[in-house]
């Protein structure tokens, strides 16, 4: 068809593409402007506009700095969907690096750092490197950012091209923009490495400190942070540097604010004058007070922070408990995160004014509200011993109001008492269990047979208690089960009498037959055993002290504690999760790619093994471990009577489990390039490896979305290959690849046209449509590990085929050089050296192999060894498959 | 004669004539530009992409594409086909080795159902150059008696000299303004 034809089928109707091309491409200016903002306008609500990508990149060159921003914008969004197009924009941003107006010199290089795309990347670095070191500082700033995103991109060019030492350059800049920028891409940059490329001396400490009073709050915030990992030399040095950062507690601005808190507590640490660390403390409160003064979200955030400070320097606020005082119109957010820092705040200074506020709280209207200050009242009394008394007292003011779930948040806590204070404050029990028909909620009930059977000596009517539960012991939820079950046990030993007996009976018999949960049983089952050998025992066991507890429920862990501080002011700080823990960064993941090589090396080391390696010496071949062989069904494929089984879905139990995840060396061939695949490619081949075929294949999400339930199938084909299990790839996340073998298994689903090595594959997942590619099938794999044969056999086997059976074929373009290490390149593929002979100049080599169903293959090579040409006969019963067996051979001798 | 007073029209209605300015890298085509545009010898680097300025001449306001010459860029070249009046098609006289690439270049060009109207102005770049070919010799290379059904022309240039330039861009107003192509 000509091109002209194409017109018949387009439509004659213009659809708005083609109109936004005529006016992009119009001869007026205002025109073109106006056609470029209706692109931006289609781009932003979501339409497709990427085929005018040359059109509008043609209205690049243009005096106009609004449409030049707009078209920069397009650039952005699209250049990655049009990389081969994208680098018609090179040559504007190389001539608008260098216009006279700084503001389009820094558009330029701040909208090169936005297009990720190799092509582009290369021609980036001569005006990146002229922007920093222009003569206009916003220039400069600019292009430092830049830096730092070309490193994401390309870290090596930048480390190449000595970006980072310019970048190093300008924190010595006279401009504190510049330099807070540098420091800002540096901190960046070192983020994403794992060498040391950023770190502070001494000289550049004073710059930085200078630069901070004089750049904007984000730019203090970039150095505060910088110098917040600043290692002080000694405590002198700390002194000085926090002497001058304290100005920054001052600011406005929370975000200065908290970077200077964070900067000052990190350099506290090395201050060991006590005067100054209390005069700091001192310092520090206000600014933290004030923050709470602001909007609720911003409120939340200084308290979380806030949460973190306290736990390292409670002096800091210990004075200031009054502004964590719930307000009736805080969000509920902001009243459980005070409540939180009350309690770390209470002391017995200041505990009545706090469990008044505390008993307040309990009669809101806001369940979780309610219960979180009831059990601050509890931890108030675990933390505080001479305050312990009042909250019990409080507490019982609590129950006796029977709101029910008040009821049940205090009996939780109170158990809780008892383990802090034990043989205290039991005279509470009698009040405790007036309340026993209230409690509906499993942990107030385990928390309650917990306080029964615990001082059921004390408690006349234990065993009817219990026993007023143990009617519903089936239903109850695990916890309970298992506080029923321990407390009866305890029952048991302190009342040894027959009620309990029968009890126990129940209860144990019920959480050995009929449950489910195996930790229940366990427990039952032990229990049972020490009371039938030796009840002596068991009382000492269920019946010692326990270890008097502590409240640090809330509390974390000192080194989490430590890394959380450094990351005051972050997300990280405001989670309480250390950042790798919910941000992939670039180095984490090419450590996971180094944890990657390790089963490649286990794998090489398996390799070694004499029965598959490359490097066996081909005799001890028939040598397999008694364990490989089950993993292996095709040895026992040369019996055809076991083929019925070896065709069961059995196999696939068969293979080690490990094994099809393992990723294997070298590159495989693309087979669905990602172009094809909506972003998802996929390269796959065929393997053979420890007497077992596998479709050793690797999945590539480049997409934007996550692909999961992956499924295979494999059409019919001429040697009915398919798969033996399912296929196991779990949830790709974008950017991410996974490896498997999918173990195989043959004449299964045998296709019943003409020959054919074409193997073709359908693929599934959740998220997008049934991928179809074609795959080569090649013979080697198929070759059996036992098709070694002796010479006297060799010569038989010829002998007994009819001449029919052989076939030949030139391959004359193949050079065989080494025959050493042809010889092992075939034994690889378990084509084995049988014999060499020596014709006028020319070498004849034979070699034997087995094909699956135990069918032989012999093999004769005719070359001179060096120069091009091989001639290769073949003689097998089966001579329909030299096609394949022709194409395998010429396969491996090429490589 | 419709065609002709439109155009005439057209041209003098202060519209521009888009001009593509093409040929093989390290041709000459931004100094060209930059020559006709300002008058004066710009250092260049190779165009990655393509350059746009707009030059006033006899009364017409050429539109004057530069599109890159390197091998990587020259497929996108056809992407500025449409709507173009006259192409400049700048030879390196003295790249005597590459003009059988610059003629099939230049055929190809010409095969460009997009510029069937589109007027030739072949320009034998860099004749300061010792060794460099004469107009004739490079009509012969670059076999523009081939041409049918086109108006074109060649002449002798200096981009770093300044010679031969406008007269060529003389020629190409003369023949737009006429109607040419």
């Amino acid at each position: 068809m000509s091109r002209n034809d194409s017109k018949y089928f387009s439509t004659t109707k213009k659809g708005e593409i083609p109109e936004l091309k005529e006016e992009l491409n119009s001869q007026y200016k205002d025109k073109r402007k106006d056609a470029v903002k209706k692109v931006i306008a289609a781009m932003t609500v979501g339409k497709d506009v990427s085929s005018l990508f040359t059109d509008v990149v043609n209205c690049m060159q243009t005096e106009n700095l609004e449409l030049k921003k707009l078209v920069y914008l397009y650039l952005i969004n699209y250049a990655k969907s049009q990389p081969d197009l994208a680098i018609l924009a090179v040559n504007t941003f190389v001539k608008d690096s260098q216009d006279p107006n700084p503001l389009i010199r820094a558009l330029a290089v701040r909208t090169m750092g936005c297009i990720r795309v190799d092509k582009i990347t290369e021609y980036l670095c001569d005006p990146l490197q002229r922007c920093l070191k222009d003569d206009d500082p916003y220039v400069r700033k600019t292009a430092a950012i830049c830096v730092a995103k070309l490193y994401d991109i390309n870290a090596e060019l930048v480390e190449d091209r000595g970006f980072l030492e310019s970048l190093k350059d300008l924190i010595s800049d006279n401009n504190p923009m510049v330099v807070a920028n540098a420091v800002a891409a540096l901190a960046e940059i070192q983020d994403n490495s794992s060498r040391p490329i950023f770190e502070i001396t001494s000289h550049t400490l004073s710059k930085l400190l200078t630069a901070l009073n004089e750049c904007t709050e984000w730019g203090q915030v970039f150095i505060l942070d910088a110098l917040s990992r600043y290692k002080a030399s000694d405590a002198r040095e700390a002194e000085n540097i926090v002497e001058r950062v304290t100005p920054r507690l001052q600011h406005a601005n929370c975000a200065v604010v908290l970077s200077a808190v964070k900067m000052i507590l990190q350099q506290m640490e090395l201050i060991t004058s006590t005067d100054v660390v209390r005069n700091l403390c001192k310092k520090m409160a206000p600014p933290l007070v004030t923050l709470l003064s602001a909007e609720p979200e911003i409120q939340y955030v200084a308290l979380r922070n806030i949460n973190l400070i306290v736990q390292r320097r409670p002096t800091i606020l210990a004075h200031e408990i009054k502004v964590f005082f719930c307000k009736y119109n805080d969000p509920i957010y902001v009243k459980m995160e005070k409540l939180e820092i009350m309690i770390k705040l209470a002391s017995d200074r200041n505990i009545d004014q706090v469990l008044l506020e505390f008993k307040e709280y309990a009669t809101e209207v806001d369940v979780d509200f309610v219960r979180k200050a009831v059990r601050a009242i509890g931890r108030c009394a675990i933390k505080l011993e001479r305050a312990a008394e009042r909250c019990i007292s409080v507490l019982l003011e609590l129950i006796k109001i029977k709101v029910n779930y008040v009821v049940q948040e205090a009996i939780i806590v109170i158990k809780d008492i008892f383990r802090r204070y034990p043989n205290t404050y039991e005279s509470i029990i009698a009040t405790l269990c007036e309340s026993l028909d209230t409690l509906d909620e499993p942990e107030a009930k385990a928390s309650m047979i917990w306080i029964i059977g615990e001082y059921a000596e004390r408690i006349d009517n234990a065993d009817e208690l219990l026993e007023s539960f143990l009617e519903s012991f089936p239903e109850e939820p695990a916890l309970v089960q298992l506080q029923l079950l321990t407390a009866t046990v305890k029952l048991f030993l302190k009342k040894p009498t027959e009620g309990p007996q029968q009890m126990i009976q129940v209860v144990l018999n019920n959480a050995t037959m009929e449950t489910d949960n195996p930790d229940l049983r366990d427990r039952a089952y032990i229990y049972w055993r020490l009371l039938s050998t030796d009840p002596e025992a068991a009382k000492d066991v269920v019946l010692a002290e326990k270890p008097v507890i502590t409240d640090d429920s809330n509390n974390l862990e000192p080194s989490l504690l430590d890394e959380l501080l450094v990351n005051i002011a972050t997300l990280s700080s405001v989670y309480h999760k250390p950042p790798d823990a919910f941000v992939t960064r670039a180095h984490s993941s090419a450590q996971k790619t180094e944890d990657d090589d390790y089963p490649e090396g286990s794998e090489s080391e398996s390799s070694a093994n004499p029965a598959n390696g490359p490097a066996s010496p081909p005799t001890s071949s028939y040598t397999i471990p008694a364990s490989v062989a089950p993993a292996s069904p095709p040895f026992a494929a040369p019996v055809p009577d076991l083929l019925g089984d070896l065709m069961g879905m059995d196999n696939s139990s068969l293979v080690p489990i490990d094994q099809p995840t393992t990723p294997s060396g070298p590159p495989l061939p693309i087979l669905l390039p990602a172009s094809t695949g909506q972003g998802l490619q996929i390269s796959a081949q065929l393997t053979r490896r420890d007497g077992q075929v596998f479709y050793s294949m690797l999945f590539e999400n480049n997409s934007q979305v996550p692909l999961d339930g992956f499924m295979i199938q494999f059409n019919k084909n001429t040697f009915g290959l398919a798969a033996a299990g399912p296929l196991q790839i779990p949830q790709l996340q974008p950017g991410t690849s996974a490896r498997t073998l999918l173990p195989m298994v043959m004449f299964q689903n045998m296709s019943q046209g003409p020959p054919s090595s074409v193997l073709q594959v359908a693929l599934k997942n959740n998220q997008q449509p049934v991928w179809y590619f074609n795959d080569k099938i090649l013979f080697h794999v198929f070759f059996t590990e036992d098709g070694r044969m002796e010479r006297a056999t060799f010569l038989e086997t010829w002998r007994s085929l009819p001449d029919s059976n052989e076939v030949s074929k030139d391959f004359p373009s193949i050079v065989i050089g080494g025959v050493d290490a042809t010889v092992e390149l075939l034994a690889t593929s378990n084509i084995f050296f049988i014999a060499k002979r020596k014709n006028a100049n020319q070498d004849v080599f034979y070699f034997s192999a087995k094909m699956p169903r135990g069918i032989p293959l012999l093999i004769e090579l005719t070359t001179v060894v060096g120069n091009p040409g091989v001639k290769c006969a073949i003689k097998t019963p089966s001579p329909e498959m030299s096609q394949f067996l022709f194409e395998a051979i010429e396969t491996l001798l090429r490589s | 004669m419709g065609l002709v007073f439109t155009r005439l029209f057209s041209f003098f209605g202060n519209k521009e004539a888009r001009i593509l300015v093409l040929g093989l890298d390290n041709a000459g085509k931004t100094t060209i530009l930059y020559r006709l545009q300002m008058g004066e010898v710009v250092s260049t680097i190779p165009t990655i992409g393509f350059n746009v300025e707009t030059v006033q001449y006899n009364n017409i306001k050429f539109q004057v594409w530069d599109l890159g010459g390197q091998t990587s860029i020259r497929p996108y070249w056809r992407c500025y086909f449409p709507n173009t009046q006259a192409i400049i098609y700048v030879v390196d006289s003295s790249d005597t080795d590459r003009l059988v690439i610059a003629r099939e270049e230049f055929h190809a060009i010409l095969e460009e159902e997009e510029l069937k109207g589109a007027v030739v102005l072949i320009f034998a770049n860099k004749q300061d150059l010792p060794g460099a070919l004469d107009d004739a010799a490079v009509t012969e290379a670059l076999e523009l008696h081939k041409i049918k059904n086109r108006q074109w022309s060649i002449f002798k240039t200096s981009a770093i000299k300044g010679e031969g330039l406008f007269e060529g861009l003389d020629w190409l107003s003369n023949t737009l303004k006429s109607g040419g192509g």
